[in-house]
């Protein structure tokens, strides 16, 4: 297997991104690298964009977006940037200033307009790119911590010629994702220096931080190839969260190593080809700069147990969310998350427990069909339940295709290619898969839908804000699709359509799944149900490591309870990771 | 000469490729407008994002944006006076305003400033 990762064992450059999908460990395992570095006499400053401000947890500081010394660790600072922050503080310095004069009305249309994810992705890197490309910075520090890395969408975008000649010269042309930058010409010179530093393997590396599972290896695999192809080549690989042994008498644990060791075997070949390290599954929560200590000696256990066992929670299981819907003849159900959390298995025992109620349903999954079939396969699967695939792929090529046979006549190739790269962003595949499932939900009148994908508020305020303005626009061709028409107002009926917000019961994954839900309200959609899902807390493991796990999840069942969801069930962690047809009602019974 | 101003709605970028559904719509002003510019025409075009200045200071836009909300967007002035609501001027309309061929308004608008960050 990876020897650990240890930054006391190996040369380490001045600059170092952590990059992965969100309940990784990115925050922790960036954190726990800068206690080490400090504690070895470097001088080092931690940057987090973390919108939840989980860094000041860890290192029990309050943080601004000023660099500002830690006083439990010698030689280290940090600060804290908010990309969502500084985007609404574009957002209000564009906006603010016409209160009063422009009507409400039109003044919502121009915020929604700069909602979207690129503005957050945009504003957090010119938010790092003053650190980056600061000369000062690198004489007081010996090394400076990102836990976050700009994708590559954005570092295309601001490769592309037209990007900036959009801006300097031409207003009529002006650029889209990179709203956010408009008017601040003066900084090229800085993101140019920002973005050499990025690209010089002597001054940076980028960590990929994933979790020895399919979905989260694959993820790592995407974003090494899309960084490498922009230049940035001096990578590693963290394996976060590797299970050092098991107890073989205990069934989850054993599953749960046996997972881990086939996701590793199954790592994409490109993503071997980087080097990589793994970090051990503990059974503590990486907070407070003991435990961070803690990781890098390799204990899987603390001498202190921080937390206490205390009252069992008392939880539905996933049988009332069926039971809920069935009862309520809801017709469209959707789940919702952040990749890696389940919303495709969530999905799918959703449908079968209300076929298994006797209703008509209609699956349909982002996931690729083969996955599906196999999962299904030759199971006593009942006729009333039908199922289908949206590739995602082949919905942004098909898509993809159409904008720029309708856009893209007429364009010079400089153009295009801005056009093409405007259509790598996040929300091109969401528009995209609103369209395919839109069509799906239209030819199903009389079935009950599930879907295991849904469209974020941003997207949905578009399309109304889109539908309304074509009703204006009497000549216009460029229409929102009637299928698409026809779902937005049944998505806001509570009576018709359920969405189920899947998370995992970790810090991440909650608080991303709140955000989620925050802007779903902005779109008057209302969630539902609330599934916890893989919770090792609703297993009954006695592997002192996992249970030690079990247990720090409490607290955030508790919030997602309490605080986040109008009614919540919870899903065990399950010892088969492509549950049957058969499994899935055993389970959902 | 006549002067044309063009008041678009909320958009991120003139194309409208970003946008939720495409509008050839758009594309077909952009080339447009670029052309009249090229030629020394007067005509101007203010996005309600970029530039949200206009809107307030053109007193009549701002009346047709009160009366009637952002749904009224864009709007069309010809020498200062509102001549269209929630639709741009076709082709024609320009040659028209502008005295001029539709064919001269079909140029392809180019980039002039090419800048590689990388090098």
């Amino acid at each position: 297997m990876y020897s650990l990762f240890n930054p006391n064992q190996m040369a380490v450059t001045p600059f170092l991104f952590f990059t992965g999908k969100g309940g990784v460990g990115k925050t922790s395992t960036a954190c726990a690298t800068a206690v080490a570095l400090a504690d070895q006499g470097k001088k080092v400053l931690l940057v987090s964009t973390d919108p939840a401000s989980n860094l000041q947890d860890v290192l029990e500081v309050e943080l601004t977006n000023d660099p500002k010394p830690i006083p439990s660790v010698a030689n280290l600072s940090a600060c804290n940037i908010d990309p969502e922050q500084a985007a609404k503080a574009y957002k209000e310095s564009v906006v603010g200033p016409y209160r009063g004069k422009l009507p409400d009305a039109v003044l919502a249309t121009m915020e929604e307009q700069l909602s979207g994810a690129c503005t957050v992705e945009i504003a957090a890197f010119d938010e790092f790119s003053h650190l980056l490309a600061d000369e000062e910075i690198l004489a007081q520090y010996d090394h400076v911590l990102f836990d976050t890395a700009p994708t590559g969408h954005t570092l295309r975008l601001l490769q592309l010629p037209t990007a900036w000649s959009g801006f300097l010269e031409d207003s009529t042309h002006g650029a889209s994702c990179l709203g956010p930058l408009a008017g601040l010409e003066g900084k090229k010179a800085l993101y140019k220096k920002a973005v050499d530093s990025l690209s010089d393997g002597d001054k940076t590396t980028l960590i990929l931080v994933a979790r020895p599972d399919n979905s989260s290896l694959l993820e790592a695999d995407r974003a090494s190839f899309e960084l490498k192809e922009i230049g940035i080549k001096n990578q590693l690989l963290i394996v976060n969260g590797l299970l050092q042994s098991h107890q073989p008498e205990d069934r989850v644990s054993t599953a749960f190593y046996k997972r881990q060791r086939a996701a590793i075997e199954q790592t994409p070949e490109a993503l071997k080809q980087v080097m990589t390290y793994s970090l051990p599954y503990v059974s503590y929560s990486l907070t407070g700069v003991e435990n961070l200590r803690h990781l890098f000696s390799s204990y899987a256990i603390t001498s202190f147990e921080t937390e206490e066992e205390g009252e069992p929670l008392d939880l539905p299981g996933l049988n009332s969310v069926i039971d809920d819907f069935s009862e309520h003849n809801t017709r469209v159900i959707f789940t919702m998350g952040k990749g890696g959390v389940g919303k495709t298995s969530v999905a799918s025992a959703i449908a079968v427990g209300l076929s298994e109620k006797g209703h008509q349903v209609h699956l349909t999954t982002t996931d690729p069909a083969a996955h599906l079939a196999y999962t299904f396969e030759g199971s006593g699967i009942r006729d009333n339940l039908s199922i289908s695939s949206i590739n995602p792929d082949i919905e942004v090529a098909r898509y993809k295709e159409t904008v720029i046979e309708q856009a893209g006549s007429g364009m010079t190739e400089e153009e295009l290619a801005y056009l093409k790269e405007d259509l790598e962003s996040p929300c091109t595949e969401e528009i995209a898969l609103f369209q395919a499932f839109a069509k799906v939900v239209e030819k199903s009148e009389n079935e009950i839908v599930v879907i295991d994908t849904a469209p974020t508020g941003h997207t949905l305020l578009l399309l109304d804000s889109t539908e309304a303005y074509h009703k204006e626009m009497s000549r216009s061709t460029g229409d929102v699709p009637d299928s698409v028409k026809k779902l937005l107002p049944r998505l806001r009926n509570p009576k018709e359509t359920g969405v189920v917000i899947v998370t995992l019961a970790e810090a991440t994954p909650v608080l991303e799944a709140a955000r989620l839900e925050e802007d779903l309200k902005r779109a008057g959609i209302e969630p539902k149900w609330w599934v916890i899902n893989q919770s090792l807390y609703a297993t009954n493991t006695a592997d002192a490591v996992l249970r030690g796990r079990a247990i720090s999840e409490k607290k955030w069942i508790c919030k997602v309870d309490a605080e986040l969801a109008e009614k919540c069930a919870i899903i065990p962690w399950l010892e088969e990771e492509k549950i049957g047809y058969d499994q899935l009602k055993e389970f959902i019974l | 000469m006549k002067k044309v101003e063009i008041f678009d709605p909320a958009m991120c970028c003139s194309t409208g490729v970003c946008g939720p559904t495409v509008d050839p719509e758009l594309t077909r002003i952009a080339s447009a407008v670029y052309s009249l510019e090229k030629k020394g025409f007067a005509i101007s075009r203010h996005n309600l994002t970029d530039d949200p200045g206009a809107f307030v200071d053109n007193k009549q836009v701002n009346q047709v944006l009160v009366d009637k909300g952002p749904d009224a967007l864009p709007v069309v002035l010809v020498n200062g006076k509102v001549v269209k609501i929630a639709e741009y001027p076709t082709t024609e309309e320009l040659a028209e305003w502008f005295e001029t061929a539709p064919s001269e308004l079909q140029e392809k608008p180019r980039v002039r400033v090419s800048l590689n960050i990388n090098n």
